[in-house]
């Protein structure tokens, strides 16, 4: 299969497209596509325009905003740590976050946007202890160590949060343990505006550095041959995409694989340069997670399953069909 | 004698563990939610350990309180209910825990959580009853069993009969009201209401509502929200905290329940569990569903 990547870029645009609208037309309550139509226009029955416009259309566009940056995020760690498995929730942001949203949730906050502020909070520590091991253990922000410390804080946010499930009554542990499986459920219009905001900046920034992210791909030596500090450069693009990760966290609980997989299909399909790299990922992960989100919602209405089990259910087997494929 | 009383409250259910009664009503040992056969004694229990805050209730109104030796963490009604020792969880409890307090009866839940525990305390020569008290049913007939296990079957037909009086009585008074069409707020994330498998779903009927999703046959079954919308129920029922969701989430504010002020607040605490003020926790509700209906 040869594929240019403008070509596999406009692909994926056509596919994010089409799940967008399949999103929106299909759910667990049956509308037919034409009043789905009318009511984004705002006509029809108002139980319609209510299920269309204050929840779906959230939803939908949530899921978009929550893969567009974890798609990002993958991308920019697996370039500045130059490790083809470096991702957001291996990297102990996920961990500091669930430490944050169940140290929220036990200290009685029950607001959503609480939990979230829980949890962006938490992630963002975590990127902070991870920087500031690295920094600690030697004198330049080795790649290695940033990966180990982040690895290592992310085990300790684990036992930490399975001691507090076991210890939590039956009400919280089950409200947690929903949220660390990650779902676009509970979207709303300020969740969607927080998000946006989120992938403007974060997003924006690592399209700034691609070409440090390029150069750093290279490898130290050349990187620093080529004239750029690589210890700030990296950092920079190390804490662009962990609170880039942080903020889906908060937005979404835990959305897993996207940003490990994402990348790689990318790249696979061609895709040269940091920049095509991003632009290319963030289109693939809004696009793989509003389709996992919609299998979530349809296959056992009116229950859901975790969204963070269907993106892996779904991004394993196409991984390996096309990491079998040559290109 | 004893035998024939519990025998005839071992009824067919589907959805529980255990045999068909024995036609004709003969005498056979009664089985718990496990299908363990339960031993009956001459002698009422001595030292009782309840894990489960449903059947530590129904033990105090049994007056068998004092002669309970542990509890789980949650049961704190009544309030002589705190005076018991506090041995931890009742899904999955501390086996060890149990034992030490030496009880001749241990009581829990029987959910797939406490299986393993039921086995253990088995094997260790407790005797262990495993009941799913779940709806207005599994009550009566959790107060028929215990009434014999603590040798007071008078006082269990008491305690019986005056729940059963009580709820006929808000039964009658909703009859003639049109039936409310209700959604029960359990939590938002993810959605959980309750269905028919839930004495909840009974009693808002008995107060002169009707469940939305009394259609499904789980106790607390998960639901879209959409689906909910459309639905679009006259009242919501919702603890304090579930209220205060509600109005702060825009999601809710298609629902006409909400745009109306009919998210209707329910108190957790009287209605939370299927046990002897079931009658006190009906008329609560009808007192919200139906102002005025009850004398």
């Amino acid at each position: 299969m040869t594929m240019t990547p403008r070509l596999a870029l406009l692909a994926a645009m056509i596919a994010l497209f089409v799940l967008a609208a399949a999103a929106l037309a299909v759910g667990s309550v049956a509308l037919a596509p034409s009043d789905v139509w009318a009511a984004l226009g705002g006509r029809g029955d108002a139980t319609t325009i209510a299920i269309v416009r204050s929840l779906r259309l959230p939803r939908v566009a949530l899921a978009a905003l929550v893969g567009a940056a974890l798609g990002m995020s993958g991308a920019a760690l697996q370039g500045a740590l130059r490790n083809p498995l470096a991702e957001p929730y291996l990297l102990g942001v996920s961990g500091g976050a669930a430490v944050g949203a169940v140290v929220a949730l036990a200290a009685g906050v029950q607001a959503a946007a609480g939990i979230s502020l829980g949890a962006f909070a938490g992630g963002a520590a975590a990127v902070a202890l991870v920087l500031g091991i690295a920094r600690g253990v030697s004198v330049r922000a080795d790649a290695r160590v940033l990966l180990m410390a982040g690895v290592v804080i992310g085990a300790f946010a684990n036992a930490a949060i399975m001691v507090a499930l076991a210890t939590a009554p039956a009400d919280a542990a089950r409200g947690a343990l929903w949220w660390m499986m990650g779902s676009v459920s509970g979207a709303t219009w300020s969740t969607v505006g927080a998000m946006t905001l989120w992938l403007a900046l974060g997003g924006g920034a690592l399209l700034a550095w691609a070409r440090d992210a390029d150069i750093l791909a290279l490898g130290e030596e050349p990187a620093a041959g080529l004239g750029i500090d690589v210890d700030r450069a990296g950092r920079r693009i190390y804490l662009a995409s962990s609170l880039l990760a942080a903020a889906t966290v908060a937005a979404a609980g835990l959305v897993g694989f996207v940003g490990l997989v994402v990348p790689h299909l990318v790249r696979r399909s061609g895709a040269r340069g940091h920049r095509a790299l991003f632009a290319g990922s963030a289109v693939a992960g809004a696009a793989l997670v509003i389709a996992a989100d919609l299998i979530a919602r349809t296959v056992r209405t009116p229950a859901e399953l975790p969204l963070g089990a269907v993106t892996a259910l779904i991004g394993v087997p196409f991984f390996l069909l096309r990491l079998r494929r040559p290109t | 004698m004893v035998a024939g009383a519990v025998t005839a409250c071992t009824r067919d259910d589907s959805d529980r563990a255990q045999p068909a009664p024995t036609p004709g009503g003969a005498a056979r040992p009664p089985v718990d939610d496990y299908g363990d056969t339960i031993a009956l004694t001459a002698a009422p229990a001595t030292r009782i350990v309840s894990l489960n805050p449903t059947t530590t209730e129904i033990l105090f109104a049994l007056g068998a309180g004092p002669r309970l030796v542990g509890r789980t963490h949650w049961d704190l009604w009544p309030d002589s209910a705190r005076a018991v020792p506090d041995l931890g969880d009742g899904i999955d409890p501390n086996v060890e825990a149990v034992l030490s307090a030496r009880p001749d009866v241990v009581v829990l839940y029987a959910g797939a959580g406490n299986r393993a525990a039921a086995a253990r305390l088995r094997a260790a020569g407790v005797r262990t009853i495993a009941l799913k008290v779940d709806r207005i049913a599994d009550f009566e007939r959790a107060v028929t069993l215990l009434g014999v296990i603590a040798g007071d079957t008078a006082r269990a037909t008491v305690v019986r009969d005056s729940v059963a009086r009580t709820l006929a009585r808000v039964r009658s008074a909703t009859r003639d009201r049109p039936p409310i069409a209700v959604f029960w707020h359990v939590w938002d994330a993810p959605l959980i209401t309750i269905g028919r498998g839930s004495y909840l779903s009974e009693l808002v009927e008995i107060a002169g509502g009707r469940n939305i999703y009394d259609s499904l046959p789980a106790p607390s079954p998960q639901v879209a929200i959409e689906d909910l919308v459309r639905r679009d129920p006259e009242v919501i029922l919702a603890g304090p905290v579930g209220a205060r969701r509600i109005a702060r989430d825009p999601r809710w504010r298609p629902l006409g329940a909400v745009r109306n002020g009919r998210v209707l607040v329910v108190d957790t605490n009287l209605v939370g569990r299927p046990s002897v003020r079931l009658g006190e926790a009906a008329v609560s509700l009808a007192n919200l569903l139906h102002p005025g209906a009850l004398p």
